[in-house]
């Protein structure tokens, strides 16, 4: 049930398997969740932090006119609040975009495993850091990226978080959502979105549609968005 | 509700809406094609163009026109003075 969630750990450190059974234990209540459900509600009390097993869900913040700026996006291994954990409440709203399937760590469980497991405990303190740092690469995206860079950087961010989780063929992968909910990601309307999609296509190096991502030309991609994977933290270290 | 559909034509050609958005109205798909040209002119702004003579139609399922927006009906343009005449 958690083989994500492992995976993604292990990709960084070695998890024993008395860790592993720590967190198979930690882990309960599986649910389905279907697409476009606010799960949480900022501001709302806490006490147990959700982890994602299938689908895609994202963390977002709306404005009074009704923009909306998703913040991250959460593929399956993905603690959607462990954050929630030791803030107890949420500044922003999470929501499903695909059907979904999550489980939940309740804080006292967690509370323990902080007491109990101390390597596991700096593990989870990466994955919050690793959040962290993804929302900066955010920040360059939305604060000076254009159009097109902004596109083709989530494209590449996707293809590397999802690889980690084992989600990729290829280089192509699912990618449940539409134009409007990209635009939200990257701070663009749905119709420019829409453009810079198409300018992405013409040069052969990335096309969405209908909740696939088929990339032509990683390279070229990667280069159009000046992806660097260091601030995804992609190699082993010691935790 | 209704879906529509916002092509874009400017000088980088035609850019289809194969997507589309389901929209209550007719006034709120106007909305949406105003919003995005500033969106997309602003984008070009940063480059240092700016270039009005774009426009973009919305389309209904049956692929008819419903309405042109001309990206000049965007904005509201203010030109500086021609020099000589200042005071």
């Amino acid at each position: 049930m958690i083989e994500r969630l492992l995976r993604k750990l292990a990709a960084r450190d070695d998890i024993s398997p008395e860790e592993e059974a720590t967190l198979t234990d930690l882990i309960t209540d599986v649910e389905d969740v279907p697409a476009r459900k606010t799960v949480i509600r900022k501001g709302e009390r806490l006490n147990r932090s959700i982890l994602l097993l299938d689908g895609l869900m994202c963390r977002y913040k709306d404005l009074r006119n009704g923009r909306r700026q998703i913040t991250a996006l959460h593929v399956p291994g993905d603690f959607l609040d462990l954050h929630g954990f030791t803030l107890k409440q949420l500044d922003h709203d999470v929501m499903s975009l695909a059907p979904s399937r999550v489980a939940y760590a309740s804080h006292e469980k967690l509370t323990r495993l902080t007491e109990t497991h101390p390597h596991l405990t700096r593990m989870l303190w990466f994955s919050t850091n690793l959040d962290a740092a993804m929302h900066r690469e955010w920040e360059l995206t939305l604060g000076q990226r254009n159009g097109s860079a902004r596109a083709a950087h989530l494209l590449c961010e996707l293809r590397e978080r999802l690889d980690i989780v084992g989600m990729l063929s290829g280089n192509d992968f699912d990618l449940p959502i539409n134009q409007t909910e990209m635009g939200e990601c990257i701070g663009l309307t749905v119709v420019h979105t829409n453009r810079v999609l198409r300018e992405l296509r013409e040069e052969g190096a990335a096309t969405f549609a209908k909740g696939r991502v088929i990339i032509q030309d990683l390279e070229k991609l990667k280069s159009w968005a000046e992806f660097d994977p260091s601030y995804l933290y992609l190699g082993r270290e010691p935790c | 509700m209704p879906r529509f559909y916002f092509d874009i034509f400017n000088g980088n050609g035609r850019t289809p809406d194969e997507e589309g958005l389901e929209l209550e109205s007719h006034a709120a798909a106007r909305r949406i094609a105003l919003d995005s040209v500033r969106s997309i002119i602003a984008e070009e702004a940063r480059d240092g163009v700016i270039d009005l003579g774009g426009r973009i139609e919305v389309k209904d399922n049956a692929a008819n026109v419903l309405m042109t927006v001309d990206f000049v009906e965007a904005f509201e343009l203010r030109m500086p003075v021609a020099s000589g005449n200042r005071e």
